[in-house]
């Protein structure tokens, strides 16, 4: 009877293309605007990909990332002296202001590395060698202050070129490549103690210590070292990033503007595909009652109602999936706006979906069970 | 299983059935006493709202009745539950329809077949078997065609083939042939006709359409929710009487 049942979903084209977009566009919508926010959030932890360190030392009231509470230089010294430390190194981190070549202004984040070990650098080089930041008064530029920063100058700015970040002339000997941040603005590496005549002097400049630890311990373990013996607060990178994105959730509106949305997908999804169904079911209720009365059961009409629904779920949930993975493809290619699908949107967008079907399916089987196979007589 | 007494198909004994209760209550059978033997054509006719549909859906067993017996070939409706008269409609009862109620999204094999699909049958057997029966009312090489694309008359032998092709032993027929022409409604009451010779099988037929009544063995007359006559047809000979 399986193939009867999808045969009469098949043959009611117009109700059968309106479940299958409904269903499609609630899925789109779901996993669309969850993969934003995903990758929103992704970009509020940046600084973590584009500075790799397995331990961050912060000053303890630090709740994450992108905020910076100084800390005494003399605090790296004891960070490097707790049990379980194998290195700990100063990182100056910092928004500067650039002074363009056409004389307007754009804001950067200025990236210290402690000379000797350049710690926290750019994992992808795109021309020149990072070493060459300890040259004077050098810096390594990423793709987006090309793009951010080249104003006012025949060609883009690059390797060799020149420009001034707080009155400062900053001459650029390299390029990288960076994960983008949640302010968007550009990153700029150099050395700390150069990062330090960037910037304007304040009493304290230390924004963060990374630290790695010692052969035999864990992450954990010496964070907690870390933070026993001098007070600070000592987070591992994936802490550090599961603090910054509660923070985000706790701190601002972004998960609830996306999350209305994310529902209304859903609503709207149960609405138009509860609906229709509903009304398809209606318009097949002489046939359901004509199978009734041949003595097809209710358990039978139920099944075939089931299959029904999970057919155009299924259907309308991968269409929603493939929308959803072309609009990241294309979004992926230009870099904005954020975009990332963890495997868990699409198996709780699967999930909304099934619960759509199912619901609009039991809407149907209490029809069914209502329907007295007598009727079939009755004109 | 009871006795088959008398060759009875049908046995009904004292059947009453109301609709609704209080004031708005319709008495639409007052113990009925009626019967259909094995191998005839039984026409049930009367006026409008006498009661005709009521009694074949009680017993065809889509209508529960309030008090009394119906056996149909040695099973009893009223000791069935739900569950089991639903099976009981599905092994013996085969259902035509005045609107034939054919799907119209499905082919004429496919319609004919899902009496067997319900049964269980694999979908290979049961399609198979109703190209034969397509071919048996004069439908051989229609099979693929949708319902809309038949005329009344060829919608209505599908729905005989339907009713059929699981060999259920009463055939039950409620204005079969209203909706059609004088001369597709002598070709399904031949067929019909044929159907109920056939042995251990019954036909009960209600109809209005005094053009068909010559087909019927015999012919049950109701009023006001009772059986009022009897009458025994020679063949081709016209009832004794005209209804309305
Ligand atoms: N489901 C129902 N609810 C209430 N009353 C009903 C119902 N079915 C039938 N009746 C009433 O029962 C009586 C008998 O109806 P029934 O349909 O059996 O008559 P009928 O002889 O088949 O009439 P017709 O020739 O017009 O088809 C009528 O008065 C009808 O109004
Ligand atoms: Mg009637």
């Amino acid at each position: 009877m399986y193939h009867i049942a999808l045969k009469m979903l098949l043959g009611n084209r117009s109700k059968y293309v309106v479940l299958v977009s409904g269903l499609t566009f609630a899925t789109l919508l779901m996993t669309q605007q969850c993969a934003i926010f995903c990758g929103l959030m992704l970009w509020t932890t940046g600084s973590l990909q584009n500075m790799r360190s397995k331990i961050w030392v912060t000053d303890p009231k630090v709740e994450q990332v992108n905020e910076v509470r100084q800390l005494r230089d003399t605090d790296v010294g004891r960070v490097r002296s707790v049990e379980g430390t194998a290195w700990a190194v100063p990182l100056f981190w910092g928004l500067q202001q650039a002074k363009l070549a056409n004389g307007t202004f754009k804001q950067i984040q200025l990236v210290g590395l402690e000379s000797a070990t350049l710690v926290g650098r750019p994992h992808q080089m795109v021309a020149g060698r990072i070493e060459d930041v300890r040259l004077p008064n050098a810096v390594v530029i990423d793709e987006l202050a090309i793009l951010r920063l080249s104003a006012g100058r025949a060609k883009p700015i690059g390797l060799g070129d020149t420009f001034e970040i707080n009155d400062r002339e900053a001459r650029v000997v390299g390029v990288c490549r960076t994960a983008k941040s949640f302010f968007g603005m550009p990153y700029i590496f150099t050395t700390y103690d150069q990062a330090l005549q960037f910037a304007p002097k304040t009493r304290k400049m230390l924004s963060f210590i990374l630290a790695e630890p010692a052969d035999g311990w864990t992450v954990e373990a010496t964070a907690r070292s870390i933070e026993r013996t001098t007070g600070l607060r000592a987070y591992t990178e994936k802490d550090f990033f599961w603090a910054t994105i509660r923070w985000y959730f706790r701190n601002t509106g972004i998960p609830m503007s996306f999350g209305i949305t994310i529902l209304l997908g859903f609503f709207v999804g149960v609405a138009v595909s509860g609906q229709t169904f509903y009304t398809f079911v209606l318009e097949n209720l002489r046939h359901l009652g004509a199978l009734k009365a041949m003595g097809a059961s209710d358990g039978l009409l139920a099944r075939m109602l089931i299959l029904q629904a999970l057919t155009v779920g299924l259907i309308g949930y991968g269409l929603g999936i493939g929308l959803t993975c072309l609009f990241g493809v294309l979004v992926l290619k230009k870099g904005e706006p954020p975009f990332m699908l963890p495997y868990q949107v699409p198996l709780g967008a699967l999930g909304a979906v099934l619960f759509i079907c199912i619901f609009a399916a039991l809407l149907g089987i209490r029809q069914i069970r209502k329907l007295e196979p007598a009727i079939v007589f009755r004109g | 299983m009871a006795e088959n007494k008398n060759n009875y198909a049908v046995h009904v004994r004292g059947v009453s059935k109301t609709f609704g209760s209080g004031l708005t209550a319709v008495a639409a059978l007052k113990t009925v006493n009626f019967d259909a033997r094995e191998g005839e054509l039984l026409m049930i006719v009367g006026p409008s709202g006498c009661g005709k549909t009521t009694l074949l859906s009680t017993i065809a067993g889509t209508l529960q009745f309030d008090v009394g017996e119906i056996d149909v070939f040695g099973l009893a409706l009223q000791k069935m539950t739900k569950s089991q008269t639903t099976t009981f409609r599905r092994q013996n009862i085969g259902f035509i329809f005045q609107e034939f109620h054919l799907i119209p999204a499905l082919s004429a094999v496919e319609n004919v077949s899902v009496p067997l699909l319900i049964n269980g049958a694999s979908r290979a057997i049961a399609e198979k078997k109703s190209h034969a029966l397509l071919a048996q009312v004069g439908l051989e090489g229609r099979g693929h065609e949708l319902p809309t694309n038949l005329s009344g008359g060829q919608q209505q032998r599908v729905a005989i083939a339907r009713a059929l092709v699981h060999e259920p032993r009463l055939i039950i027929c409620d204005e079969p042939t209203s909706a059609l022409d004088k001369e597709n409604g002598a070709r399904i009451m031949e067929l019909l006709q044929r159907v109920a010779r056939a042995p251990g099988r019954c036909v009960v037929v209600v109809t209005h359409d005094n053009r068909i009544f010559k087909y019927a063995d015999r012919m049950t007359e109701m009023e006001d929710g009772r059986i009022a006559r009897v009458h025994d047809i020679k063949d081709g000979q016209s009832p004794p009487f005209s209804p309305n």
